[in-house]
């Protein structure tokens, strides 16, 4: 990176971060349990799980109801970023758009409306002006929007939001297509992984102009340098083997940061402990980085977390950016054994520091939609 | 904006769309596919589409409101009856999945994004829903093909009517593509 910023000032910054997880309320508790790979899994009691072949899921022990949860976290981040109406009387937050993810079923319209109205009362702001609701890349899709808006200078700042509490409905349908770990853990890249846990997340960031947010006074924590998107064209939702379509997301991400693949300290990966798609996102990272990927640390904090389904790539960007501001590197837990087909510098065991660079965190969905976004230093 | 199908049209009589093999319950995926297929013959012939430079900067881009109420209801009822949820409906759980069946048969290597209900809200009828899903679409595309993401899209947009089944269903496909 170079020394000298000559960056321009309509550079990405993200300026707020409001976070409640599986691990527990807050950006500490999700940090502390990835750095100390203390898996968040227990019995799922919040509704039956007596049909279903797994019991276990990530969970907050209360919550009071996703679209309540989605407005203090979008409070969470506007308080961080100075925005709340203490701060900042002006009413500006009015003027910020607020980019929503969430999942699909019979209740959208109960859960965007009823945040539309929590966010006008607490904050004055307009209803979420776009809902994305492609599963694992949902709130990556509305983080790479929201970019491409203060980029284009058509707006100053956004807010992305993105929530997926375990409910009964997905929580059966993710079993009944198998999909779901049975031995209580999530094993990314391991062998012998058996599938993915489900968890909690409810995240929000402030996404803004480098520039309008230094006019304020405000120091980003840090830069989203980068975004791609691409599609693997492949199958309905097993990802292309060779990875190809991953690969050129990042590779996207990497030309609009203008960073080189070297570059890159530290990669939040995907994986949810998937026979299938571990071994196709291992391949894409060896596409991008060569042997270098060798030298890459990985780690999918979904071993910690879970899937948090729309909210997933939030969740995983937030952890992402701390990452990067600590220099501590969140562990890959759940590992049992190296699978030969995901030979990858897993941080195993415990948190590793990281070297000098980029940050990149990557989501893939079914549909082979993939993303991938690059944090830089502020 | 170089093609247009819509579902139905005249000559489609109050019929179905065609059933897809590994799609079931709810007709939402087998209309995503047919309206989808009906505009992309229009710029491609057959599929698959062009070359595969070409093909991946297409993006694809769905908007609904209600989303895929059939698979939606089936889930719902199955999981409140307790009974066995069928291992399929995992497999449409999300509406990126028929989006990944378009992609896969026609080559198109873009991104994928899937939207929900737009800020402008629902209209009376799925027709009025549809149009505001579209519009919905279109802006998100805009976005994709000017950040530079993507070139070219196959911009859908699909509601499903308010009785279970084929009545009332809306469909719209329109592909375009950027200035430059």
């Amino acid at each position: 990176m170079a020394d000298t910023d000559t960056r321009p000032q309509r550079g990405v910054g993200i300026t707020g971060i409001g976070v409640v997880s599986g691990c527990g309320r807050g950006p500490e508790a999700l940090f502390d349990a990835v750095l100390a790979g203390r898996p968040a899994f227990g019995p799922v009691t919040r509704f039956d799980v007596s049909r279903t072949g797994t019991g276990h899921a990530a969970q907050l022990p209360e919550v009071h109801g996703l679209a309540s949860e989605l407005v203090e976290v979008i409070g969470g981040a506007l308080r961080r970023a100075r925005l709340d109406r203490d701060a900042e009387p002006s009413g500006v937050v009015a003027q910020t758009p607020v980019l929503l993810a969430v999942h699909s079923d019979l209740r959208i319209a109960d859960v965007t409306g009823q945040v539309a109205e929590g966010i006008a009362e607490r904050f004055g702001s307009q209803p979420p002006c776009r809902v994305y609701t492609g599963a694992c890349v949902a709130s990556s899709t509305a983080v790479a929007d929201g970019a491409a808006h203060i980029r284009a200078g058509r707006h100053e700042r956004v807010v992305v939001a993105a929530g997926y509490l375990v409910e009964p409905d997905t929580f059966a349908v993710f079993d009944a297509g198998r999909a779901l770990s049975r031995d209580g853990a999530a094993r990314p890249f391991s062998k012998g992984r058996g599938g993915l846990l489900l968890g909690d997340a409810v995240a929000a960031v402030v996404l803004e102009a480098v520039g309008a947010a230094r006019r304020r006074g405000v120091e980003p924590l840090a830069r989203l340098s980068g975004w791609g998107g691409a599609g693997d064209a492949y199958h309905v939702c097993r990802p292309r083997p060779d990875g190809e379509g991953l690969a050129r997301a990042i590779g996207m991400a990497l030309r609009r940061a203008g960073a080189a693949p070297e570059e890159i300290a530290y990669v939040n990966a995907n994986a949810t402990g998937s026979p299938l798609a571990d071994p196709a996102e291992a391949a894409a990272l060896r596409r991008v980085f060569g042997d270098g990927v060798e030298r890459l640390p990985v780690s999918s904090t979904k071993s910690v977390h879970g899937h948090a389904l729309e909210a997933s790539a939030l969740l995983e960007l937030i952890v992402t950016v701390l990452a990067l501001n600590t220099g501590r590197l969140p562990v890959n837990a759940g590992f049992l054994e190296q699978d030969p087909e995901c030979r990858l510098d897993l941080v195993l065991g415990e948190a590793r520091a990281a070297r000098p660079g980029y940050a990149l965190s990557v989501n893939s969905a079914f549909g082979g939609a993939n993303t991938a976004l690059l944090v830089g230093a502020a | 904006m170089l093609a247009r199908a819509c579902w139905p049209e005249p000559a489609d009589d109050g019929a179905a769309p065609p059933a897809v093999p590994g799609f079931i319950v709810s007709s939402f995926n087998p209309l995503v596919i047919e309206v989808a297929e009906r505009c992309l013959r229009q710029v491609f012939g057959e599929p698959p589409a062009a070359e595969p430079r070409r093909a991946a900067g297409v993006g694809i881009l769905l908007a609904s409101a209600g989303g895929d109420q059939g698979t939606a209801r089936a889930l719902a009822e199955a999981v409140a009856a307790g009974a066995r949820v069928p291992p399929l409906l995992f497999f449409q759980s999300n509406p990126n999945a028929v989006l990944g069946h378009v992609a896969a048969r026609w080559g198109l290597a873009g991104p994928v994004i899937s939207l929900g209900p737009a800020a402008t809200g629902r209209g009376e009828t799925p027709e009025q829903t549809c149009r505001l899903s579209l519009a919905e679409a279109l802006t998100a595309a805009a976005v994709l093909i000017g950040d530079g993401d993507a070139r070219e899209a196959l911009v859908l947009a699909v509601e499903q009517g308010t009785v279970p089944g084929a009545a009332g269903d809306r469909a719209v496909a329109l592909y375009v593509a950027g200035d430059g």
